[in-house]
């Protein structure tokens, strides 16, 4: 059984060897970014370089899976808003939005949603990576890509503060702008699942119940999640949810959305997790991606993944992007693991 | 109850009942009937904030609400800061505060803000992805004691350890607070910042302990 059996197989619920090891979010290496001497701020327009730099992390470190893109802006920018790439800078810097598109809460309901929005930004060009991806590495890997839940999208669109305040006040208004929202989210998953992504991570960390109360979270999170869900779905596409921070308040919630696995971070109690949703749903995560990955010896990589293991993780998963500058060998060491303690530490098999 | 205490229980209720409306009303007749600025501050909006603070920690409310509350909260801070009377040079002390560049997350930023300004320190406020320099020049221009760097990403916080070095150099004697979800204690320790905040009501507590002990100097 290869990595993109594995994977795929375990997603549809299907018997596989061992838990693997990959992720449903960015990863890109600067050892990576230097056998091209690419520059990071450029990889994230040019569909080659995109791609080419996936791939690295498959065949540098043996990772299960390729992702694209690398920055939290795509579905943003095909509305409409403005990303910086931050080119001028020295240090190694993320995209971000730097404009907005609704500028008053008056614009809710009206701010203008582009026709054909998975035509626009920079759409295509990931599509294109996606198909580059497949011709390379596809037979042996699992090509991945992600998308912002509709709420961590708005929050882009839209001040922050305000959506906050919105969601405990006007929780009527906040549905019906997401409602909207939620639809581009769908039209971009589903032209990057055609385009040949095996699976779409849904990344919703901007619904963290360190932020928001689990009554908001069941309100206005949860129902265009699971539109999104369903969406994917009939289109058989599996889909695996993510949201950072303390998420064992909704646990429950979240495996109601119904996508095909749950991802989680170090602040998740896992044998809390199991007890509320119990054993059947595949749980991924945990690895912590900056302390552990980037600034932890290969002995510490092993001895947390051992521990997701044992803790009953289902795939083992950062806890959230990789920094870049995550030394290969710590990397290795991860994938390593899983592959040689993997089958026999699968609590799911041992129970 | 006194009239004095009524209004004080006005501007309290205010805040935590998230009603500017009543908080502007009250603060205006505080002042109307002489009732003491600060007093109306510390006892009114002040003591809303820390029962906010309190339902916050007991996870009874989130953070729509406290925004909420910060809303009103300034509402009254607004027409009330104006007019307390000036001692000691009449401020704690100066802080810079910003959320570091790539970072657009500033919700905890403010809200460590506000805990500042209602407890009366000058507060030189960058916003957020602010460049390394900006936070060195605005050093330089305000000679504050005390620099804030917030971050809510792995992917930013990265970018805290030179900005630390760099504020060291110009100035040994600055004190550097770090916070933001990712940090931990750690991490602020191995970068070379003088403190860490897990939250607002800490960066305030560990705050004025810094400040002070700078005055000792």
């Amino acid at each position: 059984m290869n990595a993109k059996e594995r994977i795929l197989n375990q997603l549809a619920g299907k018997e596989v060897d061992r838990p693997a090891c990959y992720s449903g979010m960015g990863n890109v290496t600067t050892a990576g970014l230097e056998q091209f001497g690419y520059k990071f701020a450029k990889v994230h327009s040019d569909a080659k370089m995109m791609a080419d730099t996936a791939a690295s992390s498959h065949k540098l470190f043996g990772y299960e899976c390729a992702i694209v893109p690398y920055d939290l802006c795509l579905e943003a920018e095909a509305i409409g808003c403005v990303m910086n790439p931050y080119e001028q800078v020295d240090q190694l810097l993320y995209p971000t939005i730097k404009e907005k598109v609704i500028h008053s809460d008056e614009e809710l309901e009206t701010f203008p949603i582009p026709e054909n929005v998975a035509s626009k930004g920079r759409v295509p060009m990931v599509c294109e990576a996606i198909k580059l991806l497949q011709n390379d590495i596809g037979s042996e890997a699992a090509i991945g890509s992600y998308v912002l839940g509709p709420f961590t999208l708005a929050g882009q669109l839209m001040d922050l503060n305000e959506l906050f305040k919105l969601s405990f006040k006007s929780q009527d208004r906040v549905n019906a702008m997401l409602d909207r929202v939620s639809n581009v989210t769908i039209d971009i998953a589903k032209a990057l699942h055609a385009a040949g992504a095996d699976y779409i991570c849904i990344r919703e960390m901007g619904a963290t119940t360190d932020v928001l109360s689990p009554k908001v979270f069941r309100n206005v999170i949860f129902p265009h999640l699971k539109k999104v869900q369903e969406a994917l779905t009939a289109v058989n596409c599996p889909t695996i949810l993510h949201i950072c921070g303390g998420t064992n308040k909704i646990m429950n919630i979240l495996n109601d959305v119904g996508c095909n696995a749950i991802s989680i971070e170090t602040k998740n109690d896992l044998a809390k997790s199991r007890e509320d949703i119990g054993n059947e749903p595949l749980i991924f995560g945990n690895i912590d991606a900056y302390n552990i990955l980037v600034n932890g010896s290969p002995a510490d990589v092993e001895k947390a993944t051992l521990a997701a293991l044992e803790l009953s993780c289902d795939s083992v998963w950062p806890s959230c992007d990789i920094w870049p500058t995550a030394p290969i060998e710590n990397l290795k060491a991860m994938v390593e693991t899983v592959d040689k303690y993997g089958a026999e530490k699968w609590v799911r098999k041992n129970r | 109850m006194s009239r004095e205490q009524e209004i004080l229980n006005q501007l309290k209720e205010g805040v935590i009942e998230y009603e500017g409306d009543m908080v502007i009303e009250a603060a205006n007749a505080a002042l109307a009937e002489g009732i003491d600025a600060e007093k109306a501050i510390f006892d009114g909006l002040v003591a809303g904030i820390e029962e906010i603070g309190r339902l916050y920690e007991l996870e009874e409310i989130f953070v729509p609400e406290m925004l909420l509350a910060a809303d009103a909260m300034y509402a009254g801070l607004n027409i009330l800061k104006p007019h307390m009377k000036k001692k000691d040079g009449g401020k704690k002390g100066s802080v810079i505060m910003g959320v570091v560049q790539g970072d657009v997350h500033d919700i905890g930023k403010n809200i460590v803000k506000m805990m500042f300004d209602v407890a009366g320190f000058e507060v030189h406020d960058l916003g957020r992805d602010v460049p390394l320099d900006q936070f060195i020049e605005e050093q330089l221009n305000t000679n504050s004691d005390l620099v804030c760097l917030s971050a809510m990403m792995t992917t930013t916080m990265v970018g805290m350890p030179e900005i630390i070095k760099k504020l060291k150099d110009k100035n040994p004697n600055v004190k550097i607070m770090i916070g933001g979800a990712p940090v931990n204690e750690n991490l602020a320790s191995q970068w070379g910042a003088d403190g860490y905040a897990k939250d607002a009501n800490n960066a305030l507590k560990d705050a004025i302990n810094m400040v002070s002990s700078l005055r000792n100097m």
